[in-house]
């Protein structure tokens, strides 16, 4: 990664430092908020938490790609020593790496939530971690879609997508029997379905990422 | 007392004076070449002091370098600058105004007016009369 | 020896749904200014990001600073300063965050120059970019790219929106530039005035073809608008290179974009004054004269 690149990504996380910062805050409250004890707090809290990643990723990608474009600072952008590959290259890293760091926290704040708190069934931790895998996943389907979209109108149904998956996969996933039955469980169960979503979940992630360099390839115009 | 009321912002430079205006109906490299004739004739600019280099006048005036260079090929032809191929260009020996090519100019005219002269009949006291009539003519203007 | 070219575009064409560029072809030697006139929608700033690599061609070359564009244009583009009237800078930094940003890419940075700008253009370093008036965006945006001395300078309606100090001011750093005779300038500007003050050539296109491009002081010598007096009953001189002709009773004016002492002589006694023309008048002369003779 040349010095142009790097200080490129870092613009990217200055941009968005309030949006990062807020989004690690409301996520952690909401993840005590979830541990306070009630089934409705937990509810909430877990609801907020989702909503707080999910909506933040979207916000991170209509800002940081759309809104560059948008806003023509594009323009400036393309000024600079690059070509039309590292762009896109730099992009879909840095926006990346932007989502990752709020992601990996709130992450790993729900997986401590979940382990230390005693009266939380730890049996809930392998959904728990194939949700937050889906969001990761989820949230590179609406970037890599940003970076392609000419239309606004497109980006805005991949968010309607995007939204709706969320929902399908806690409808479609969590009654699965390899998961729901042991929701309850003092200790974790990491079956064989447990390891084959997250194989779907890392496959789905490769090739969503892979799919730039190809359609790239292809196109030659900047704007 | 004036000078502490007026602050008036003086620049001292060899070309801040000269000033080309769109406006005029004259094109832009002919108001060059009148301002520099006319600090050459009243002798700011005396015979053998170096011209701005094209591009350094023609940054100065914000005037493109082909207008600038035209005007001082134009000059060079004229006789009223020299140039020196490497070293920048000059204003012009002799009052100025007249150079190497003007002195060419003056043999040939001399001897045109010689041949019809002769073609005419007239002596050669006849031709010098000629001239010095011409010569008070011009001065009448 | 000749110097490599800075632009080089041969016979280049890009075709969009409602508009096509065709067979354009036009070259920038170093040490020049080429002012590039066009009616909106004529194709200069397709042209210009074409240029900059931001599209490729459908046909023909583009070669900037020796290199293909836009294969290269990560290497172009170190040296290429280029300012868009629609580039905007990033909303949420200072302008002394885009000048250390800039500066930190760029090694050709003068920074004793940028703070000479600032002053010259009137801008605070401090000063968020989303607070700029647009006056003074465009200055700030003409400040980055100014102050890294870069060879070629590719600018898209430098000039718009800027009051007639600001435009002075700009014209005089553009002027500035030129005393390097390795740099070069490449600008686009419906103000026809600073255009033909500054440039050395000048290239006119219309509705994405080439209308015409020469050198400054050769199209402002070629263009004469000729007033005539023909008594009645006279017939009119059949004119090479009459590019317009208005009759309107004994009087008739000609434009011609070929004027010659010879012309003159041809067309007698009749000629009541012949007027040099502005950039202004040849660029819409011009225009409606291809126009015309394209069919289109």
């Amino acid at each position: 990664m040349n010095s142009l690149t790097y200080k490129l990504i870092a613009k990217d996380f200055h941009q968005h430092r309030l949006l990062i910062a807020g989004t690690i805050a409301i996520g952690l409250i909401s993840l005590l908020v979830a541990g306070a004890g009630t089934l409705m707090l937990f509810n909430i809290g877990m609801l907020c938490w989702l909503t707080a990643i999910a909506a933040y990723g979207c916000v991170l990608a209509m800002l940081s790609i759309s809104g560059e474009r948008k806003e023509r600072a594009l323009l400036f952008v393309l000024s600079l020593p690059l070509g039309y590959r590292d762009y896109v290259r730099l992009k879909l890293f840095g926006v990346m790496l932007c989502f990752l760091a709020p992601w990996a926290i709130l992450t790993a704040g729900a997986v401590v939530l979940v382990l230390a708190k005693p009266g939380m069934a730890d049996g809930i931790l392998p959904f728990a971690i194939l949700l937050c895998g889906f969001l990761l996943t989820n949230f590179s389907m609406v970037l890599s879609c940003a970076l392609f979209a000419r239309s606004e109108g497109f980006i805005t149904l991949v968010i309607i997508v995007h939204n709706i998956a969320i929902s399908l996969f806690i409808f479609l996933v969590g009654p699965i029997p390899a998961f729901r039955d042991h929701l309850q469980d003092a200790s974790p169960t990491w079956g064989p379905e447990f390891w084959i979503v997250l194989a779907v979940e890392a496959a789905t992630l490769f090739v969503i990422f892979s799919l730039p360099y190809f359609v790239v390839a292809r196109r030659r115009d900047f704007i | 007392m004036f000078d502490s009321e007026l602050s008036i912002h003086c620049i001292h430079s060899m070309y801040s004076g000269i000033n080309i205006s769109q406006t005029d109906a004259r094109p832009m490299y002919l108001q060059i070449m009148e301002q520099i004739r006319a600090r050459i004739a009243v002798g700011d600019w005396p015979s053998g002091r170096e011209l701005p280099s094209i591009r350094a006048l023609a940054a100065a005036l914000s005037v493109s370098v082909i207008t600038v260079k035209r005007a001082y090929l134009d000059l060079e032809s004229e006789g009223v600058i020299v140039t020196r191929h490497g070293k920048g260009s000059f204003v012009a020996d002799v009052n100025g105004l007249a150079g190497e090519l003007q002195e060419e100019k003056l043999e040939e005219h001399l001897a045109a007016a010689a041949g019809t002269g002769r073609q005419l009949g007239l002596t050669p006291e006849d031709l010098a009369e000629r001239l010095r009539r011409a010569i008070r003519n011009l001065d009448k203007k | 020896m000749t110097a490599t070219k800075h632009i080089e575009m041969h016979a280049v064409r890009k075709a969009f749904r409602f508009f096509t560029l065709e067979d354009l072809s036009l070259d920038l030697a170093p040490g020049q200014i080429m002012g590039f006139v066009g009616p909106n929608g004529a194709g200069k700033s397709t042209s210009i990001r074409l240029m900059m690599g931001l599209l490729a061609p459908d046909a023909g070359e583009v070669r900037v600073l020796g290199h293909a564009m836009p294969e290269n244009q990560a290497l172009a583009k170190r040296d290429i300063g280029f300012v868009s009237d629609d580039m905007r800078l990033f909303g949420h930094a200072t302008l002394g965050w885009h000048m250390q940003f800039v500066a930190s890419i760029y090694p050709g940075w003068d920074a004793q120059y940028a703070k000479a700008l600032i002053k010259r253009f009137n801008l605070r370093a401090e000063q968020n970019v989303s607070g700029l008036s647009s006056g003074e965006h465009t200055k700030a945006v003409l400040l980055l790219a100014l102050a890294r001395r870069p060879r070629l300078l590719i600018l898209d309606e430098p000039t718009s929106g800027l009051d007639p100090v600001a435009r002075h001011e700009v014209l005089n750093e553009l002027m500035d530039v030129l005393r390097d005779d390795d740099r070069s300038i490449l600008f686009s500007s419906h103000n026809t005035v600073d255009v033909e003050r500054i440039s050395d050539c000048i290239t006119f296109i219309d509705r994405g073809r080439l209308v015409d491009s020469s050198d400054k002081e050769d199209f402002l010598e070629r263009w004469r608008r000729i007033y005539m007096q023909v008594p009645p009953g006279t017939a009119l001189p059949d004119l090479p290179h009459l590019v317009s002709r208005v009759v309107d009773g004994q009087f008739v004016t000609l434009t011609t974009d070929r004027f010659s002492p010879d012309l003159l002589a041809f067309l007698g006694a009749n000629v009541r004054e012949v007027h040099r023309m502005s950039l202004e008048e040849i660029f819409v002369a011009s225009v409606f004269h291809h126009r015309e003779v394209a069919g289109l």
